[in-house]
């Protein structure tokens, strides 16, 4: 006990060294719990879109993209396609979406979407999981409803010059006239929206899509029935099969029905990539914090060799000595984890953003580019990080002293005699 | 006077025969000490004197289980030190001998207290034990009211002079003490040799020094030069 005692004590033999010798270590388990949070975002994006995606059915009018501008693609489904979807056993919810499309500068087009404020934001291309993080501003609501009201992809924000600070005063006019090679034009009146938000998806393609209640919608492209897409959710993943059955044998001769795959593709490309990204750099910051506390270890053997040895001449015993040792290492590594911990609390949501934008983003396929604004990277503390804390705390003092440990059992208690 | 002193037949606390003690610096060998026979018996002081370098220190180091002789044998408080591994050795410092140094050696941040109780938490007495027998230490030493100092807040002379109660924490039947005067002025050197003369009326305290007037206070003195012993 007397060698946890001193050992626990030593830590306060140098306030300098030890606020040092803390940032030191603290700086490595910081990065440490930034890589972990941002893995960890990224896992709960796959995990979301897994439980939204899996147990849900896309239905579109027959052949068609169900877009009401787009060439060749405007068919939509008969309105009463609702209804009948709804009376199937085991269909959960169902969400009717209407959508066109609007020609823009710097990507070819942007998608506008109707749909009722109660249900998700669903991505084409992308999110059908849905509801991307607003950014600024606010989501839809009941009271838009009818209203010219719509929030905004952040590429479409971007095209239209709309700022984050002018969110809630900004319009955008939809020339509903306008052409593009698969648009045609709508002889109808340009419409100006109130842009109540700006979202983001971590998704180009989903970040240049416009939501709109679906009243307005109809409103504003003159579509007073039919829908361009409706999905399907069921109770659970294991009734899908049953309901997709249901639903061809009722719709089949009107609607293609679509099981969403993106929930694969992200998988295997951004939550693979950015966990490997996050591993390395998990990794890389215990390799450091093990490199500093080597150092800080040695040393401390180096100028306490006259102390070990006198300890030993007063009849300590080698575990003792070690027990002291790594005493003081653990706390090291502790204080360096509270350290980090407290810094990662205040400032770990806009750095583990910083740092996914300046090194995770760059080796993400290019199409994912701002995934990270679409990430909910605030600094969370769960069991796991307590666990990540508690077990580096142990594997890096245990490494980091290994070489010390071994020089403190082979010195001899003549030591004690050199330093005179 | 304690069971060992009591005993009618004066067994030597510590005893060497031939013992050799060799370094080697590079190619070149020196001979620390060179067939060194000697019987001390308790109690009393012995003073070991010698020139720098003649060996008196080695000699102290070999009787303390402080290191190990190239040759021959050792024997103290009736234990062949050669026999012993090192977890052995070390038990046999914690309970046979109390050392004192030159350099004090105090454990820094440790007060005097809990400096003198440090050989007795390695030997396992309790923790009311050490705390009343440490106080009783620090009191022989005159230093009861500086119990709760830190070496930094001690002079010399009061940290050699928690050295030596600590020295004696475990109730060794020898202490060794490496120039103890060393380190001090001339008037708390006295101070500390007869401390130390005192502590010999019950144990055998072998001390190493130059210093000819202290050592002859001792009741024996050897000198020793170029590892051999002159008488």
């Amino acid at each position: 006990m007397i060698m946890l005692r001193i050992g626990a004590r030593n830590l306060w033999r140098s306030k300098l060294r030890l606020v040092l010798v803390a940032t030191l270590i603290g700086a490595p388990f910081f990065l440490l719990l930034v890589m972990q949070s941002i893995g960890d975002a990224v896992q709960r994006q796959t995990e979301t879109l897994k439980q939204n995606v899996n147990n849900t059915l896309q239905l579109r009018a027959r052949g068609s993209m169900g877009h009401v501008n787009m060439v060749g693609n405007e068919d939509i489904l008969p309105q009463d396609a609702l209804a009948r979807v709804r009376s199937v056993e085991h269909v959960a919810r169902v969400e009717p979406y209407l959508l066109a499309m609007t020609p823009t500068e710097g990507h070819n087009f942007a998608m506008i979407v109707g749909v009722d404020p109660r249900d998700t934001r669903r991505l084409e291309s992308h999110g059908e999981a849905g509801n991307p993080k607003i950014l600024f501003g606010r989501d839809l609501t009941d009271e838009d409803r009818g209203k010219r009201i719509a929030i905004a992809g952040q590429g479409v924000a971007r095209w239209a010059g709309i700022k984050p600070e002018d969110v809630g005063r900004a319009t955008l006019t939809l020339d509903l006239k306008r052409t593009h090679p698969v648009i045609f034009g709508l002889d109808r009146p340009p419409v100006t929206l109130a842009v109540a938000g700006i979202y983001a998806s971590g998704y180009v393609f989903g970040d240049m899509q416009l939501f709109m209640p679906l009243d307005t919608f109809r409103e504003v492209y003159g579509v007073p029935e039919g829908i361009s897409w409706l999905y399907v959710r069921a109770d659970s993943a294991d009734n899908l099969p049953a309901v997709e059955r249901q639903l061809r044998a009722m719709l089949g001769n009107v609607a293609d029905i679509i099981s969403p795959t993106t929930v694969a593709e992200f998988q295997t490309t951004a939550t693979a990539a950015v966990q490997r990204l996050a591993n390395g750099g998990i990794g890389l910051s215990a390799a450091l914090m093990v490199v500093v506390v080597f150092f800080v270890m040695l040393l401390v053997v180096r100028e306490r060799a006259w102390e070990i040895g006198t300890l030993k001449a007063l009849g300590a015993s080698n575990p003792g000595l070690v027990a002291g040792f790594l005493t003081e290492a653990v706390l090291l590594c502790v204080i360096g984890a509270v350290t980090a911990a407290a810094l990662f609390g205040l400032w770990g949501g806009p750095l583990a953003q910083l740092i996914f934008g300046l090194g995770v983003s760059p080796f993400l396929p290019a199409h994912y580019g701002t995934l990270a604004n679409s990430l909910s990277l605030s600094p969370r503390f769960s069991a796991a990080t307590l666990g990540i804390l508690i077990g580096a705390c142990l594997f890096v003092a245990l490494a980091g002293s290994a070489w010390g440990i071994r020089q403190i059992v082979r010195l001899s208690p003549m030591e004690a005699i050199r330093h005179e | 006077m304690n069971d060992r002193a009591a005993n009618g037949v004066q067994a030597p606390v510590v005893q060497l025969k031939q013992v050799t003690k060799v370094y080697r610096k590079g190619a070149q060998e020196v001979r620390a000490l060179d067939g060194i026979d000697l019987r001390v018996e308790p109690p009393g002081m012995l003073a070991v004197v010698g020139p720098s370098g003649s060996g008196k220190s080695s000699l102290l180091h070999m009787i303390g289980a402080m290191d190990r002789p190239t040759g021959g044998e050792v024997v103290v408080a009736g234990r062949h030190l050669a026999a012993l591994g090192d977890a052995e050795l070390t038990g046999f410092r914690r309970k046979t001998v109390g050392f004192v140094f030159q350099s004090f050696n105090l454990i820094p941040n440790l007060t005097a207290l809990e400096n003198v109780m440090l050989p007795m938490e390695f030997n396992g007495v309790d923790k009311g034990e050490r705390g009343r027998r440490a106080l009783t230490l620090l009191e022989r030493v005159g230093l009861r009211a500086r119990a709760a100092h830190r070496p930094g807040e001690l002079s010399g002379g009061e940290q050699q002079r928690v050295a030596i109660a600590r020295a004696l924490a475990n109730d060794p039947p020898l202490v060794l003490a490496d120039e103890p005067t060393g380190n001090l002025d001339s008037k708390t050197g006295q101070v500390i040799y007869e401390l130390l003369e005192e502590i010999a009326r019950e144990r055998t305290v072998i001390v190493v020094t130059h210093a000819e007037p202290l050592a002859q206070r001792a009741k024996h003195v050897i000198h020793i030069q170029d590892g051999r012993l002159l008488s």
